[in-house]
């Protein structure tokens, strides 16, 4: 009995490996929304030989479309629907941290970075660290962001450059950090707890390095009213000698700051001088 | 035995939307120092990545119940409030010696076998500047001798 080829069946294969695709998968989901994530990045980014402002907005619409999507593979990977509080301070993160890295005019990148600062400092609340999410605010947005805004109002007061319009390798650049963003969630959608050995998530004695003579601490209690001062407690009791050294860190980034600068006005100095010694010989 | 484990199987989906933000942000962070040529947004853009790192390292510190993440954002912290102030001292200097905060100024430093690139096809700037409010003009301006108000020793 020999079999009869159809002139259906090489027509109906494509049919069936597309309908084989389960096309709602995490996996395709994924796939897709990190391809509107570097197509939309790609097209927001200034580029060079055209100005653009129809792209630009079809680079905003799919990076609409790519948050939509990520947060229904997000919803199947963990569990992200769940905390409205937890997806509206990280949407504020992610949105402004986009548009740090979009923004033509570097001083609304600066201020869109604040925006991001908050967001990150919502997430951080959310996540237990109250201590960190001021932190954050204080020493980001209060000390670190005004004087990269002082910097840039000194240096360059008088609105855009040609460098702040075109960018290097937007495309490459959009396409590397789009995979990585997706590399990353598909191995952090697969840590579980009852996950085979080679993907289990380390417990903390694992993380620890514990032997069986030095079991770790228990797990305390983050979200303990006097979670501060048990912080204050960690830092100058296990980490004292490291707190120590960062505070030498600090003095002697002080210190070289301030002599780079006098030295650079030195040698300045030093040149004008032999240059004006140039001109008079 | 079975309270941590239910504890850890609760926790789970809060680690991993904190490692997922974590990774949203470091790969936006990576993208902009890739691309961009402005130096003070290439410093915006690795504070990005560090902001990520962070979120990473308080998921873990949560879902570990231990104060270690929480400790190592702090000198984190610390170490991004360092890199900041030698930082800002490098781009003021790099801005006093080529008078632009370009990147590409410095391309003199590249390899000596790459070529040098060149901006062709600079787009225009097109977008109309914004418009600020203004205050309405209230009253007539007053009569001054330009003069007299050069010369006052105080104001």
């Amino acid at each position: 009995m020999t079999p009869i080829a159809s002139p259906f069946t090489t027509v109906s294969l494509p049919t069936a490996a597309l309908s084989g695709i389960d096309w709602l998968s995490p996996g395709v989901l994924l796939a897709a929304a990190v391809t509107c994530l570097a197509v939309s990045l790609w097209l927001v980014l200034p580029k060079a030989g055209r100005s653009g402002t129809f792209s630009r907005r079809l680079g905003l619409l799919l990076g609409a479309i790519t948050l939509g999507l990520f947060i229904a593979t997000g919803h199947r990977l963990g569990n992200l629907g769940e905390e409205a509080v937890l997806l509206t301070v990280s949407l504020v993160a992610v949105i402004s941290a986009a548009a740090t890295i979009t923004c033509r005019s570097p001083v609304y990148a600066a201020i869109w970075f604040a925006l991001c600062l908050s967001g990150v400092a919502g997430v951080l609340l959310v996540l237990g660290a109250q201590f960190l999410g001021v932190a954050t605010i204080v020493v980001y947005a209060g000390a670190i962001l005004v004087m990269f805004l002082f910097v840039l109002m000194l240096a360059q007061p008088s609105g855009l450059t040609t460098s702040d319009r075109i960018t290097n390798e937007p495309l490459l650049s959009a396409v590397a950090g789009a995979v990585l963003l997706g590399l990353l969630s598909l191995s952090i959608g697969r840590l579980s707890a009852d996950a085979p050995a080679c993907c289990r998530l380390p417990t903390k004695a694992a993380a620890l390095g514990a032997t069986a003579e030095s079991t770790p601490a228990a797990s305390v209690d983050l979200l303990a009213a006097d979670q501060v001062a048990r912080l204050g407690g960690e830092l100058f009791g296990r980490h004292l000698v490291a707190v120590e050294a960062i505070g030498i860190l600090l003095l002697i980034a002080l210190i070289g700051a301030i002599a780079i600068v006098s030295h650079g006005l030195e040698g300045d100095q030093a040149e004008t001088s032999s240059l004006q010694e140039g001109r008079q010989a | 035995m079975m309270l941590p484990t239910l504890l850890a199987a609760a926790a789970l989906p809060l680690l991993q939307n904190g490692l997922f933000v974590g990774a949203i942000l470091f790969s936006l962070g990576l993208v902009g120092i890739l691309t961009r040529r402005n130096l003070i947004v290439m410093f915006l853009s690795a504070e990005l990545m560090l902001q990520g790192i962070s979120v990473s390292l308080v998921a873990w510190s949560r879902y570990h119940g231990d104060f270690g993440g929480q400790v190592l954002v702090i000198f984190v912290l610390s170490v991004a409030a360092c890199e900041a102030a030698v930082a800002l001292v490098f781009v003021l200097q790099a801005f006093t010696r080529t008078g632009r905060l370009d990147a590409a100024a410095w391309q003199s430093l590249r390899e000596a076998s790459l070529p040098r690139s060149v901006d062709h096809e600079i787009p225009a700037f097109n977008d109309a500047m914004p418009s600020f409010p203004r205050l309405t003009q209230a009253g007539h301006s007053p009569a001054t001798d330009e003069a007299a108000a050069s010369q006052r020793d105080h104001v």
